[in-house]
């Protein structure tokens, strides 16, 4: 038998073994230093296509390895947003670590605002607006964001997120609600015992009691991440404030039930801390007010219980439906939400989350604002060695192949879509910086737009006019009939014509349809063509590649759809017609463009449905009873195959009464031909036209590997400006005490990399001067001076109506290069003028 | 015992024994089958009922169908300016027939009784979320994909520590008393950690301060093509991982198998065999591991389909694509089929282990009979 001391002893024995290991063998912190980086930018020469010759993707969920896989050089980079503080100092710290941050994370307080009173007869404090908007001025939303969240946030008071353009477009109203509402616990106590009061509440003992029972709140608490720490501050400053507090602590499953499914009005929780996630920045973030505030915004019946002033949800309704004429007007109504929606507060806005995205320091690329490396569009355009042109890059990636991948109706999975889009050449791409599009394969595009519709644009890449009324032409297609395989021109479904509200007409680069896919084949019209009919296609219900899932999604797009047609076809120009509007010219361009997809590896997708052996959607093929199709992987390869050598033997076309007027036999004999030699040599059907093809991918060793392209058209340094975001750096100056009577001259020197910021990319700089009780006394925009510098000047009778006191001189700058605007402050003192004073 | 008849001639009564025998043997086999599958049948209802938390898990279904589709039309800027009802209407259509899909229009004590029935003849059917890494839904697919993983690491280590044990345990037990024995017994409490655990030493200082093992993955990112090369790597990565499950289990199973030893090898006819001065090599073979044949046996089989299970901590630790984190996923996914294929599969495993160590026992150990034996 073992006695007690001897397991002690045992154990003790193990851990000093391995104590004993890691003494000897870790080396000391002073070896790391030696690193050899090399930040030289180099020349990439004549190269085309992708900075590095392969990139191999392994799955790794495990954060705590991250630093030691990029110090061990075994990976370079990872697709994992970091939110954890703990990690994030170890890859700061460590010398072989770089990292880039995204925004697309928020906290929030999400109220149950039914009432005044539950089912079962006890008061919901929270159903009184004041006192919810009083929850703004008890909850510190920068200790939110340095202590609970370790400083991987940042504080968020309004509706629109920090890093958005709707913030940096409305930074001076923004700055000026945020100093309104900023962390004054006596005046929200004050608030909530008004209105406790009015309640018929009493205070007895330090607690709030209603009809001699205590008034009790229930915080439902998320256990997942930070949000158990925001709970249990929040049910202290509660319970601080005279409440006493139940705290319900959940998984995101039982919360759920809780606070989405359950009835608000059963009262089984007050408080519940929220999340959301954007994975792209929304540039347009005027329906917000109608998702988070008003019952239009979902129809579970947390939401069938708010009840927004009707000021604020008329306004809430408009901006949703994006009616309003000039772009001032929409601003203004913004601006104006924004304060309603303070007043409303059925969510407290805590805090924008920073997420890290890790790599090696001698790797580079440009990671999304919102979503990160994994968002990202440019990933692939920009990933690169800093001192090296070439090479293997290894990137980690918590999940890979997670769902079967097809063109049409495929995994959407993060990080499979992040992979796929190295793998395919998109006519437009996203600034990872302000969510703009960039032109990839468009020459120009003409944004006709119907007089009183407000787009801007800001590239001159596109040119945006105004028509009193845009007729749709007779000739435009605007559907397809699936019965009869052809398409349906705007003649025949409007005989009396019809009008659209916007016409984009979009020339793409001369040679766009001379460029090749990944297996050698040359793109042609057909391309072009055949994923629009397909689209259509599968809406249709008397086709046999209709699916369900789809024709509702369609059926939505379609509301807005007046049509479109090919102008011209060397170079490539099309016109298409739309009542969809967004505020911004680029994106609108986006919308419309079409793009090319090969048709004959989808060809082979078609055969599979319409002979029900695989289907293109994961509910398709759950109601068929098949296999949801994969191009890549998996026991639909051998079924593609088969439909290959079958096509090939017959020279099938999808959609022939149209696609064969485009295609030739022999370049459909070609097409086939280079596609059974891809398949040989790669054992996959995915042919693409991007930076990199697939080489290989390995699902149960959960590795992808793809390689450059070496018949890309684009030089590989097309895109590395953007391998970092351009956030400007502000060093604002002045004097410290002021006479009354005199006046006073602030400097602002605006900055990137300690060079003066590119004057013509700012697009807003804004000062706002507020006095000694916090109020906005005088704003305007910041003068441009000479050398890069910028002054702010305020005369004798601005400073003599701030009177005596400790001011502050709030200065916001947004450019066009990054969404997110900058901040700064003075703060200077007023005083008498000694003459005055005498 | 009984008495033969004074009826029946003598001659006729090895015929009637051999029929009597063969009878008791059917009918006890019969009982046995029908016993386990009964407890089969019990154990695997019990799991779909709690794998669906006795349907709650439908509910949370629900809200995650609601959730995702409202959060999929709230970011498409398409359904911006649709009207509300519109957006609702839309909504429930798409609700609706993501219930239907997925079965969730019936009430779950009908398709309780369906998976049972579907269970019980080994029909898996469709994942409902999951697909195997290969991409496809048939839960066999998904199933026996990770099986050979998961074999290949468990089994390994599992047979490694089985089989060092038992010898190490049988040499100990001679030298009872000893440093080497003393110092096993002292370093046994080690096995209360599990084996991920020991992992992350392991991966510390073999995988990143000594970099000389992989820190995790089956094989290296991208495979090698040649067969050997990619046996190779396979072996170095399972390397850190079975010295994990081997360092944290070894010492507590030979401790266990040197105390069940030493209390066989303090039995009278052992003591006896050693007066008489036969080899302890003898003694051990004959005397000792003959009689303790049946619990190493059950020991051995049991370890085998414990394999099935895979081990879910471990397996992430080191990012082994086997069971364990299939059933990780299969959780998380709340993927009903999946989890309940896996309980059936090894609840159908254990009743043949079972019932295969009935009759072992009975082959092994001459003192084993069948109820109503005449011997």
């Amino acid at each position: 038998m073992i006695n007690s001391k001897k397991w002690f002893a045992g154990l003790l024995l193990m851990l000093l073994l391995i104590v004993t290991a890691l003494f000897f063998v870790r080396p000391p912190a002073g070896e790391l230093a030696g690193v050899d980086l090399i930040l030289e930018d180099v020349d990439v020469g004549d190269r085309r296509g992708a900075l590095v010759d392969e990139i191999v993707f392994t799955q790794e969920a495990d954060i705590n390895k991250i630093a030691e896989l990029i110090e061990g050089g075994s990976h370079q980079v990872f697709a994992l947003g970091i939110t954890n503080a703990t990690t994030f100092r170890r890859i700061r710290d460590s010398v072989h670590t770089d990292h880039s941050i995204s925004y697309g994370s928020s906290g929030e307080i999400t109220i149950n605002p039914a009432g005044p009173n539950f089912n079962d007869g006890r008061i919901n404090p929270f159903h009184v607006p004041e006192i919810r908007e009083a929850m703004n001025w008890l909850v510190n939303r920068r200790h939110v964001a340095e202590e609970l969240y370790g400083g991987l946030a940042v504080p968020r008071t309004l509706a629109v997120s920090t890093a958005f353009p709707d913030y940096a477009r409305l930074a001076d109203v923004a700055r000026a609600i945020e100093l309104q509402y900023a962390y004054d616990p006596e005046r929200a106590r004050r608030v909530i015992g008004r209105e406790m009061e009015k309640l018929g509440a009493t205070l007895e003992r330090e607690r709030w009691t209603h009809h001699g029972a205590p008034v009790r709140l229930t915080i439902l608490i998320r256990t997942e991440d930070e949000r158990r720490r925001v709970g249990d501050y929040l049910a202290n400053i509660l319970e601080d404030s005279g409440f006493e507090v139940e705290r319900l602590y959940r998984s995101a499953e039982e919360a759920s039930r809780i606070w989405i499914l359950g009835d608000p009005s059963d009262g089984r929780w007050h408080l519940y801390t929220g999340s959301w996630v954007s994975t792209l920045i929304m540039r347009d973030q005027a329906d917000q007010f109608t998702s988070f505030y008003t019952p239009r915004g979902r129809p579970e019946p947390l939401w069938q219980a708010y009840q927004p002033a009707p000021e604020f949800d008329q306004l809430a309704d408009r901006l949703q439906r994006r009616d309003y004429t000039t772009w001032d007007e929409r601003q203004e109504m913004m601006a104006q939400a924004l304060k309603l929606a303070m007043r409303d507060s059925v969510r407290i806005w805590l805090v924008d989350q920073i997420n890290v995205w890790p790599r090696s320091r001698k790797v580079s690329l440009a990671g999304d604002l919102a979503g990160g490396v994994s968002a990202s569009a440019l990933w692939p355009y920009t990933i690169r060695y800093r001192d090296q042109v070439g090479g293997r890059v290894v990137f980690g990636t918590p999940s890979l192949l997670t769902e079967p991948w097809n063109p049409v109706a495929g995994s959407n999975w993060l990080f499979d879509t992040m992979i796929q889009r190295s793998l395919e050449d998109q006519p437009l791409i996203p600034d990872p910086f302000t969510g703009l599009y960039w032109p990839q394969r468009i020459d120009s595009a003409v944004v006709t737009v119907q007089t009183g519709v407000p787009v801007i644009r800001t590239h001159d890449w596109v040119t945006v006019e105004e028509a009193d009324e845009i007729v749709v032409p007779e000739d435009a297609w605007i559907d397809w009939d699936a019965a009869d395989q052809r398409f349906i021109t705007v003649g025949e479904l409007h005989p009396d014509g019809v009008k659209a509200r916007t016409r984009t007409t979009i020339r793409y680069e001369d040679d766009y349809l001379e460029h090749h896919w990944h297996d050698g084949s040359k793109m042609s019209i057909a391309d072009l063509l055949v994923g629009w009919i397909l689209s259509r296609e599968r809406a249709k219900e008397d086709s046999r590649l209709h699916d369900a899932a789809h024709q509702l999604a369609f059926e939505a797009y379609q509301r807005h759809y007046r049509g479109w047609r090919i102008l011209s076809e060397q170079p490539l120009e099309i016109e298409v017609y739309s009542d969809q509007i967004f505020p911004d010219a680029e994106v609108m361009v986006n919308n419309r463009a079409l793009s090319v997809s090969p048709w004959h590896t989808l060809g082979l997708g078609i055969r599979a449905e319409h002979n029900g052996e695989l289907a293109f959607s994961s509910n398709k093929a759950d109601r068929m009873r098949v296999d949801w199709m994969s191009f890549v992987t998996g026991p639909s390869l051998p079924i593609l195959n088969r439909h290959l050598q079958e096509a090939r033997a017959d020279g099938y076309v999808p959609f022939p009464k149209v696609l064969r007027e485009y295609l030739t036999e022999e370049e459909v004999a070609a097409r086939y031909d280079t596609l059974a030699d891809w398949h040989a040599a790669r054992r996959h059907f995915w042919v693409g036209a991007g930076p990199f093809y697939l080489h290989s991918a390995h699902p149960v060793e959960r590795s992808v590997v793809i390689r450059r392209f070496e018949g890309f058209p684009d030089r590989s340094d097309k895109w590395l400006r953007f391998a970092r975001p351009e956030i400007p750096a502000l060093d604002l100056d002045g004097p410290m005490v002021l006479e009354l009577g005199q006046e006073a001259e602030f400097d602002l020197h605006i900055t990137f990399d300690g060079e003066s910021y590119p004057p013509e990319a700012i697009d807003m700089a804004r000062y706002m001067v507020f006095n000694g009780r916090g109020e906005l006394a005088h704003e305007g925009d910041i003068e441009r001076a000479d050398n890069g510098r910028w002054r702010i000047a305020l005369s004798a009778g601005q400073l003599a109506e701030l009177g005596s006191g400790a001011n502050s001189l709030e200065v916001a700058v947004s450019s066009e290069r990054v969404a997110m605007p900058i901040f700064a402050t003075h703060v200077f003192a007023t005083v008498p003028t000694r003459r005055a004073a005498n | 015992m009984t008495k033969p008849s004074p009826n029946k001639p003598a001659a006729a009564r090895p015929p009637i024994g051999i029929l009597a025998d063969v009878r008791r043997i059917a009918g006890f086999t019969l009982v046995r089958i029908f016993a386990l599958f009964i407890t089969v049948l019990i154990g695997v209802y019990l799991s779909i009922l709690i794998a669906n938390m006795g349907g709650k898990v439908d509910e949370l279904r629900l809200v995650q169908i609601r959730s995702n589709v409202a959060e999929a039309i709230r970011a498409d800027p398409s359904f911006f300016d649709m009207p509300m009802a519109e957006r609702t209407s839309l909504i429930e259509r798409q609700v609706a027939m993501e219930e239907e899909r997925l079965g969730l229009d019936r009430p779950f004590i009908t398709r309780s009784f369906e998976y049972l029935y579907q269970a019980m003849r080994l029909n898996l059917g469709r994942a409902e979320q999951m697909h195997s890494d290969a991409g496809s839904r048939d839960v066999y697919d998904i199933i026996v994909e990770r099986l050979p993983a998961t074999l290949l690491l468990f089994g390994t280590a599992n047979v490694l520590i089985f089989f060092t044990s038992l010898f190490a345990a049988l040499y100990l037990s001679r030298r009872y008393g000893s440093g080497l024995d003393r110092a096993v017994i002292g370093l046994a409490p080690s096995s209360a950690a599990p084996g991920w655990f020991y992992g992350y030493f392991l991966i510390l200082i073999f995988a990143f301060l000594i970099p000389i093992f992989p820190p995790g993955g089956m094989v290296e990112a991208p495979p090698p093509e040649g067969k050997w090369d990619y046996a190779v790597s396979v072996a170095k990565h399972m390397v850190l991982p079975v010295s994990a499950m081997f360092i944290s289990s070894i010492f507590i199973s030979i401790y266990s198998w040197r105390t069940f030893f030493l209390i066989y090898s303090s039995e009278d006819y052992v003591e006896m065999a050693r007066a008489k001065g036969l080899s302890s090599g003898v003694i051990e073979r004959r005397y000792v591991l003959r009689p303790t044949l049946p619990p190493i046996v059950t020991s051995f089989a049991l370890m085998l389909i414990g394999l099935w299970g895979g081990a879910i901590i471990l397996e992430r630790v080191f990012n082994w694509p086997g069971l364990g984190s299939l059933m990780f996923q299969a959780i998380g996914h709340r993927d009903s089929p999946v989890i309940i294929a896996s309980v059936v599969i090894f609840a159908y495993l254990l009743a043949l282990t079972v019932f295969v160590l009935d009759i072992m026992y009975a082959i092994l150990d001459p003192r084993v009979k069948l109820q109503g034996g005449g011997r």
